[in-house]
């Protein structure tokens, strides 16, 4: 009885001591606050702050312009003038007068802006210190209309679930290929999705450059890569029972892959076209039909030997597809430029996991493995035919 | 199987979906309210679309809804000029002059680190008659080096340029006032861009033997300031606050003269100018000689100066700002009041 309740006691004090740390942490962390500033003097004088503000969107309405501005440093900043084209204009804001670190405020601007022209807004903090935003043309920001609501989901669905679902169509050919061709799509496959995860990477990295250094930082774009890796990979065991993914599961996997990226396409259509960046034209939208066309193709491959019916292969370009919508909406109506860094993230780790998946079934199915022709060939045929019909869009 | 995946897929992005309505409610719910700082006043009850350009127009600057900071008669010792007094040569006058570093206000809310003759941008108005010795102790209580350089005609060593008063010393110059006609003082120490631009300038108003004609006399220097350091200007001015003469009209009478003694100490930009609405009035370049134009507008280049005399053939609001009109929506604008 005593020797056990001993190693009880010895347990709980192993529990207890884990706090230690935590406890020490913080009584330095006050006794050296309390200290104010003068450890630090001992270093030097540190610089003013940068009293930039960070501006997330620009919103043209008739007769107004609302600027959504972010505080990004530590100190507080106070907006003390809005400037249009460099001309002081009066302004109300709707949240305090002194922004405190992190925190936002939307500031409106009754002005008369003229359409499609390029246009400058400055804000200018109490330091006298201006940051501007460009606008390379001046488009009245969509409302949450019902109008524009259908609109934009229209256009999700033209470059997301109809390219994808043409592209499914591939199917019946696909079944009469042999293994060695099917190997080669297989290989095609993987080649477009490593190159839809190269690109979302870097766009991932791209936007977390523009946040500000508290909430970006490429371990943010790690933690969305980390998370889908590993969300994929539970989703993949799970559907394989632990032996990998096969056949209509491994074409599931391609499709979330793929339907994370079309997310992230969607958002960013939506975006550029609400904040008048992007021409949303004829021709941008057939490239992007062209361009994800062969997204289906990447979904058919591996589900080539099964039978698969009308409902899961529409389900199949649901999944793949139907996010852009979604992604258009988000876009159009509301940005979170954090949320959208961890989405691309993870858009780029979806899409480098099914990579892997779908490799180590075509190494499996394909006579000579990863090794062959028509697994070299598709690979490269996919990145290449990627890039090709990027061009569309570009 | 799709099914499981879409609603994950949702749940992810649900918190996202909802941002756009929540938005929408706060924004509507504080226009509607008019819960909002209101900055400048603006009429928030315009509808958004045909009345919206009133409330962009000048009507919007006028009064409590320019943009300016201070009351009524903060500037009053910069506008106003002490009086002329009679020739009388060899006449001693006597005045201190200290540089300190201070923050000014130069625009609601905003705070320029200046350095300051006397603790305001422009510096005091200096004022002479012809003949009369003046005698300048300036203590420098600022943290830089400087001087003060006088423009006129007087030795070279009275001239602020070589003798650098240091950090808490102090320098006594002494010189005629000649020629008479309107000139400017301005900091001589390097760099010289820096010293000019931080705030340390003047008027500086030597009168001529022969009395000018009595008049309503306001003395107006224009200048500018960059406060984010890139070389351009942020912000215009008269006397130093942007928009005060749209908030508080300078109150003339209609018919009397008023003689304007103008003079530009901008940084960064080559010229600034003066215009005059709905009158016209004859403009003496350097208040010296006897050539006068007959205009609305004038230019001056960077210490350049002159003499404006104006009467008013109107009652009215009568509006005079630069004719550069970056200058005019940055601050540079005010109004006369002219009264019967």
């Amino acid at each position: 009885m005593e020797a056990g309740s001993s190693a009880v006691g010895r347990g709980v004090a192993w529990r207890v001591w884990a706090f230690v740390p935590i406890l020490l942490l913080a009584v330095v962390v006050g006794a050296f606050a309390s200290t104010g500033d003068r450890l630090l003097d001992l270093v030097g004088q540190s610089p003013p702050p940068a009293d930039e503000l960070d501006i997330r969107r620009v919103e043209f309405r008739p007769g107004e312009i609302r600027v959504l501005a972010r505080n990004p440093q530590r100190e507080p900043i106070t907006i003390a003038v809005a400037t249009v084209d460099d001309a002081i204009v009066p302004f109300t804001t709707d949240g305090p007068d002194e922004l405190g670190r992190l925190r936002s405020t939307r500031v409106v601007i009754p002005y008369d802006w003229v359409a499609d022209e390029p246009i400058t807004v400055g804000l200018t903090s109490s330091t006298g210190i201006q940051t501007t935003a460009e606008i390379g043309a001046a488009v009245e920001t969509p409302t949450a209309s019902a109008r524009g609501f259908v609109g934009y989901g229209l256009v999700g669905l033209l470059v997301g679930v109809v390219p994808v679902a043409l592209g499914l169509l591939w199917l019946p050919s696909l079944r009469r290929l042999d293994a060695r061709w099917l190997g080669g799509f297989l290989a095609l496959t993987c080649g477009l999705l490593a190159f839809l995860g190269v690109e979302a990477l870097f766009e991932a990295f791209e936007l977390q450059a523009g946040l500000p250094g508290a909430l970006g930082g490429p371990g943010l774009v790690l933690l969305g890569v980390a998370l889908a890796t590993l969300g994929m990979t539970l989703v993949s065991s799970r559907l394989g029972r632990g032996s990998g993914a096969t056949g209509l599961a491994l074409a599931l996997l391609v499709a979330i892959g793929i339907g994370v990226h079309n997310l992230g396409e969607g958002l960013a259509i939506g975006t550029s076209f609400a904040v008048g960046e992007l021409q949303l034209g004829t021709f941008f939208v057939i490239g992007f039909m062209v361009h994800n066309v062969t997204e289906g193709l990447g979904i058919a491959a591996p589900a080539a030997r099964e039978r698969v019916s009308v409902t899961r292969l529409a389900g199949l370009a649901l999944v793949a597809g139907a996010p852009a919508i979604l992604g258009a909406w988000l876009g159009g109506y509301a940005t979170n430029d954090t949320l959208a860094v961890l989405f691309f993230g993870i858009a780029a780790g979806a899409a480098l996991q099914v990579v892997v998946e779908v490799g180590r079934y075509a190494a499996r199915t394909t006579p000579g493995g990863l090794r062959s022709g028509a697994a070299i060939g598709g690979f490269l045929a996919g990145i290449a035919v990627m890039w090709a019909t990027g061009l569309f869009v570009g | 199987m799709p099914k499981f995946t879409r609603k994950k897929l949702l749940c992810l992005t649900a918190p996202l979906a909802a941002v756009p309505i929540a938005g929408k409610l706060v924004l509507e719910g504080s226009s509607a309210e008019a819960a909002g700082h209101d900055h400048a006043a603006h009429n928030t009850s315009a509808s958004h679309t045909s009345t919206s350009h009133a409330a962009v127009g000048h009507a919007a600057m006028i009064g409590e809804g320019a943009p300016a900071v201070g009351g009524p008669h903060d500037l009053d010792a910069l506008l106003y000029p002490p009086p002329a007094l009679p020739h009388e040569p060899g006449r001693l006058r006597e005045l201190t002059i200290v540089a300190t570093d201070r923050e000014v206000e130069i625009a609601p809310g905003v705070f320029f680190p200046a350095w300051t003759y006397n603790g305001t941008i422009p510096g005091p108005v200096v004022r002479a008659t012809e003949d009369d010795v003046l005698r300048v102790r300036f203590v420098n209580a600022g943290a830089h080096p400087h001087t003060i350089h006088f423009h006129g005609i007087h030795p070279t060593n009275m001239d602020g340029v070589f003798e650098i008063v240091e950090r808490d010393g102090e320098l006594t110059y002494e010189f005629p006032a000649r020629p008479a006609g309107f000139h400017v003082y301005h900091c001589h120490a390097t760099p010289l861009k820096k010293h000019i631009h931080k705030g340390l300038y003047g008027a500086f108003i030597i009168d001529p033997k022969e009395p000018r004609e009595p008049a309503r006399e306001l003395v107006m220097v224009m200048n500018g300031y960059d406060t984010d350091g890139d070389g351009e200007n942020n912000f215009y001015t008269v006397n130093g606050r942007t928009f005060y003469y749209a908030r508080y009209p300078i109150r003339v009478k209609q018919g009397e003269l008023v003689r304007v003694y103008l003079a530009n100490l901008t940084e960064f930009d080559l010229v600034n100018s003066f215009h005059l609405h709905a009158d016209f009035f004859r403009y003496q370049p350097t208040g010296t000689g006897d050539r006068w134009e007959y205009t609305d507008t004038v230019m001056q280049c960077q210490g350049q100066r002159g003499v404006l005399e104006i009467r008013f053939a109107h009652a009215g609001t009568f509006m005079f700002h630069a004719h550069q009109s970056e200058f005019t929506e940055l601050g540079w604008m005010g109004y006369f009041q002219v009264e019967e």
